[in-house]
């Protein structure tokens, strides 16, 4: 059973809600079912802020290390040091989310055009 | 947590906080994420998905890993079960999120059902920014600032996608790549500033540093391994703080 196994209207879309909706959501509703009553303010909050966060920085590295579609047409180093130096600009001034913005991506685009190109 | 004497469910929330949520569709973090779904227009367009398809997969998933895998599974035409195992692994991270979110937007009076129901609008970008601007909204508002936001970021995705997968030529790579730049970018400043202890600051540095770690030693599960690892690790470092920090 795949995406092409029948050749009907709607089994595309009830493919793309077994394979895709529900493994996604189910995870959602496991969250809100778990976390039941607990209080915003204990301990376990900060475990579960942690592992989210930490998670969620996986993630992030996954765009820098293994990007896939067109960001893999930049090279590794390139990537790389734009995010350290939109996020280590950031740190050093103003904590502002444009700052990180703007000099991750001008060092990525000027990279690539006057290095890689 | 729910009142015998009011039944009605009308004062639960303050709805007026929906439309603040909603206005938000002109904010930075919602422009990176329309941004994102510029590039995924152009690759649903790629893998020959019909505009339907698309329309139905955008907001339905809500998940961009989760959207990625799925077409790249009807591009190799993959068994059903092969796909629903890598979508499961690469959304566990939704349960986590979910339950740091659901504490900070409940309202005294908020059922189950409800949270059931508007916890399938959580992704990475609503999700940090509500958590950042939550402190500054009333308890009874949140849920909706919350709904609001996230729901204008799904129709706003979902009509950019659909706009570029209907054009009839692509973008430039580098336009492309610096689209898709725009993301990590945006999680890793937007993440840090929403932090409020220490510890969050070390998961999000140990999170990065063992992801391609992780990845390289079990690429199946890289990104759940360093996200469990390093979010203990730092939790770890966090009771050890303060448990010395008592101490004293």
């Amino acid at each position: 059973m795949s995406y092409g196994a029948y050749d009907t209207w709607w089994w595309p879309f009830l493919f793309i809600l077994l394979a895709g909706v529900i493994p996604t959501t189910i995870w959602r509703w496991a969250g809100v079912i778990l976390v039941g009553n607990l209080d915003e303010d204990s301990q376990w909050m900060v475990l579960i802020r942690c592992v989210a966060t930490a998670l969620v920085a996986a993630v992030i590295a996954q765009f820098i290390f293994s990007p896939s579609g067109a960001l893999a047409e930049f090279p590794f180093e390139l990537r790389l040091s734009a995010a350290f130096a939109g996020f280590f600009t950031f740190l050093a001034f103003s904590r502002r989310l444009f700052v990180c913005i703007l000099v991750g991506e001008a060092v990525l685009l000027l990279g690539q055009l006057l290095l890689f190109s | 947590m729910t009142d015998p004497e009011s039944p009605d469910i009308s004062g639960a929330y303050d709805w007026s906080w929906y439309w603040r949520g909603m206005r938000n569709v002109f904010s930075l973090p919602a422009l990176i994420l329309i941004s994102a779904f510029v590039g995924f227009g152009g690759l649903a367009r790629e893998a020959g998905i019909p505009l339907l398809e698309l329309i139905f997969m955008v907001p339905a998933i809500w998940a961009l890993p989760s959207h990625l895998i799925v077409v790249a599974g009807i591009l190799t035409d993959a068994p059903l079960l092969a796909v629903v195992a890598a979508v499961a692994l690469a959304a566990i991270r939704m349960m986590p999120m979910t339950m740091a979110l659901i504490p900070e937007i409940r309202a005294p009076k908020s059922k189950t059902w409800h949270l059931l129901l508007v916890c399938n609008m959580v992704a990475i970008t609503a999700w940090v920014h509500t958590l950042q601007k939550a402190p500054e909204i009333p308890r009874r508002g949140r849920l909706p600032y919350f709904a609001g936001f996230a729901s204008i970021l799904m129709c706003a995705t979902t009509l950019v996608a659909s706009i570029v997968h209907q054009l009839a030529a692509g973008f430039p790579a580098i336009i492309m790549g610096g689209l898709y730049f725009l993301t990590p970018l945006y999680f890793a400043a937007s993440i840090w500033n929403t932090s409020r202890v220490r510890a969050e600051h070390l998961a999000l540095i140990l999170g990065f540093s063992f992801g391609p770690v992780f990845g390289y030693l079990i690429p199946q599960a890289g990104i759940l391994m360093a996200g469990l690892v390093g979010g203990l690790s730092a939790f770890g470092f966090h009771f050890l703080t303060r448990k010395w920090g008592n101490a004293e």
